[in-house]
Parts: C-alpha cells; structure tokens; sequence
C-alpha cells in the first residue's frame, strides 16, 4: 500500500498515470491526507501554469507565422537565389566571352612593330653564323632571285650595294607573319671588315598602306617601310648614318618601277 | 506536401504559447516561432524524421531557444522580465497562488527544469512525448519535473513538502 512512489504521485496528479496502477495510488491517498495535499498542489501548479500562458495560444495567429504564406516566401527566396545564381554564371560566360574575343584587340600591335621584331630576330640568328648564314649563295644570285620572287610572290631584285662597300653573301626563305604571306626573304650583306647587315622583305601586308618607320631594336638599327607589293627591313648594327644611306639604296633599289614610288624618293 | 503544412498549422498555436512563457516577451516568442517554422519548412522532405510533426517542430523550437540564450549570453544581453505582462487576473483565482509569484518563481527555474515543466504542465504532452522533444529518457524528465515542482513550491511559499513523509 504504501509502494506509492513520488513519481506515481505526480504522475497521477498530471493524469498521466496507466489504469493499472490509478487503484493503488487512489487507495493510497484516501489514508494519506498529506499525499492528497500534494496532489492538490501540483494540480495547482499546473492551473496556474496554464492560466498564465494559456492565453498565449488563443490568440490570433499573425501572418508572418502562416505556414503557407512562409512556404510561398521561402519558395520564393530560394527561385530569386537560383535567380542569382543564374544571372551569375551569365555573366561570368560574358565576361570570358567577352574577354576571348577581344584577345586580337588585346595584343594589337601593329603589324610593322611585328615585321621589324621579326628581322631584327632573323639578323641576330643568321649574322652570326659562318659556314650556314644563308641558304643560297651569291654565286647563284639568279636562282636566288627567282626563287624568292616566286615565293613571295612578287618581283624581288637582288640590291647592289658595292657602292655602299657591301656584297652579297646569299639569301634564305624564312616563316613569316601569317598577315603578310606567310613567308619572308632574308638577304645578307657584308662589307670587307666583315659586318653584315640584312634585308627582311615580305610580300604586302592587307591594304598594302604605304609606311616608313626607323626602329631601333634590342641594339639593332631597323629601316622599315611598306608599299602596295612589299615590306622591306633593313637591319644592322652600324651607325646610324651608314644605315640609312644602306637604306635609301635599298629602298631605291627594290621600289624601282613601283607606282608609289615617287612619294619617298629624296 | 500541403497536408503537411496543415499539420504544421495545427501547432503554431501551441508553438506560440511556448514560446511565450519560454522568454517571457511575445515578440521574441513570435520570431522564434517563425525561425522555428521556416527551418521546418526548408528542411521538410530531406530532414524531417518520421514521427510526428508537433514534437519535431518543438524540438527544433527548444534548439533555436537554447542557441539564441547562448548567442545572448555571450552577448551580455539582457532580456527584461519587467515587459513580461503581469496577469491579467491577480492573485485569489486558482487557489491561493498569487499567478504573478508563480511566473517569476518559473523564471527563476534553470532552463531544463523549465522546459519540461512546461511542455507537461502548459501543453498537456505525455511524458513520453515530452522527453522525445527533449532526446532523454523518460526517467530524467520526470525528475526534472520533479525538482521543478518543489523549487516552484518553496518559490511561491507554499508550506512544506509533506508527501516526502509518505515516501518508502
């Protein structure tokens, strides 16, 4: 009788407890009228318990606590994120879009900058070579004329430049900018103390503009300059006086017969 | 999907009752009520476990509650028992509880007996129920309700513990 445990007791008093054992605490407590006070008080309790906060859940719910109009919200949220998202990727894809296609306007040097890189390039490998400087020797000059010509599909005369002190040592066919053919000729000088100069000539480039420009590269001296049938550069390491007379025979000599010609004489 | 959010529904009510007497401050009470709903909401599906809805839902109210305490804590804040509103009906109504008394004597309860008292004494949940919210065994809850009740009755002057004489 007196097994009645204060879990039973409280459990009773929460109605909480299992049928089976509702006899024995209801026995217990007709003998015990201390236990049916507690009873009584934590019933209390909960009375109060439910009076004070009870009230609470009675309320009207307000529309920021509607499950629906949550759902809806974060449905919403989570288009708008995806929305973002979306719109990010799209950008990105601009952006290196944007960014492959304007590699040609990126790196948009001017053709010459690049033809003249490219003799002066070509003088420094072959000006220092003995048994192999050229491709095709002096000694052969009309195969070497008619040869390159062909090439470069244009005519190219080989200069005389004795006047100047220099001879022909030969000629190869060298790569060349894909703008201006493709190919490129490379002509080889040499005076008696043995300094060489060379002549980097290539078919015209896309609109065959005619141009001049005096570079002065990587501790060469360049002449350069277009017409409507070729490019032509003159590259060596001597002074800047004996260049440019070696170019103006040069330039005499390959244009001789052009149309243009007249503009750059004197 | 939309019986679900029924189900849902159904226990705003409760949640916001909960709430309430949790931290004592119905604005509070309501923005953890909507944190509370929009974690179940986002999350329903993938992460909802299969029992029922409601002791899920309060569940995931108790931990909002206890990371919020946390974060406060570590913020120093201080969430003002005074704006509580004072009942309504004073004193004299069930028995001799004065109700003003017995709310800040709750106050005074460390947050697990707290928690448990209310959701058995407010929401009517089974034990069980009650302490699958809680993830302990029914054995601890009943003694946190136990502890909880006695603080509750020295805090509001109640007289003696007289059922301890009846115990084995």
């Amino acid at each position: 009788m007196s097994e009645i445990t204060r879990e039973q007791l409280m459990a009773y008093a929460d109605g909480q407890l299992p049928d089976s054992e509702r006899l024995a605490v209801e026995a217990h407590l007709a003998l015990n009228p201390d236990a049916a006070a507690e009873i009584v008080l934590i019933q209390r309790q909960t009375d109060a318990v439910r009076t004070l906060f009870g009230p609470a859940g009675a309320e009207t719910v307000p529309a920021r606590l509607k499950p629906r109009r949550l759902a809806a919200e974060l449905a919403h949220r989570r288009r708008r994120s995806w929305g973002w998202a979306a719109a990010a990727v799209v950008l990105v894809g601009l952006g290196l879009g944007a960014g492959w296609f304007a590699r040609p306007l990126l790196d948009a040097r001017p053709a010459s900058a690049m033809l003249i890189a490219d003799a002066v390039n070509a003088h420094t490998v072959y000006v220092a070579e003995n048994r192999h400087a050229v491709e095709v020797g002096s000694d052969d000059s009309e195969h070497l004329s008619s040869w390159l010509s062909n090439r470069l599909d244009t005519t190219l005369g080989m200069p005389d430049l004795t006047a100047e002190g220099f001879t022909l040592v030969g000629g190869r066919l060298l790569p060349g900018e894909p703008g201006a053919g493709g190919r490129a000729a490379q002509l080889m000088y040499e005076n008696a103390s043995q300094q060489r100069v060379t002549i980097y000539v290539t078919s015209a480039l896309p609109g065959g503009e005619p141009a001049y420009q005096f570079a002065s590269y990587d501790g060469a001296e360049a002449f350069y300059w277009a017409n409507a049938r070729i490019t032509c550069t003159v590259v060596g390491t001597l002074p800047e006086e004996q260049m440019k007379a070696l170019a103006g025979a040069v330039y005499s000599q390959l244009t001789e017969g052009d149309v243009a010609v007249g503009r750059y004489r004197g | 999907m939309d019986q679900f959010l029924d189900q849902v529904e159904a226990c705003v009510p409760a949640l916001r009752r909960y709430a309430r007497a949790l931290t004592r401050n119905a604005d509070l009470a309501d923005d953890l009520v909507q944190d509370c709903l929009e974690r179940a909401i986002s999350r329903r599906g993938l992460f909802r476990p299969t029992g029922p809805v409601r002791a899920w839902l309060f569940t995931i109210l108790l931990n909002l509650h206890r990371n919020a305490l946390r974060a406060s804590h570590r913020r120093g804040e201080i969430v003002d028992i005074d704006t509580v509103p004072e009942p309504a009906v004073p004193a004299s109504q069930p028995g001799h509880v004065a109700l003003a008394e017995m709310a800040r004597a709750i106050d005074t309860l460390p947050l697990e007996q707290k928690e448990a008292l209310l959701l058995v004494a407010l929401e009517g949940l089974a034990y069980q129920e009650a302490a699958d919210i809680l993830t302990i065994p029914i054995g601890t809850l009943m003694s946190r309700l136990g502890r909880a009740r006695a603080a509750l009755r020295v805090l509001t002057g109640t007289p003696g513990e007289p059922y301890l004489r009846t115990v084995k």
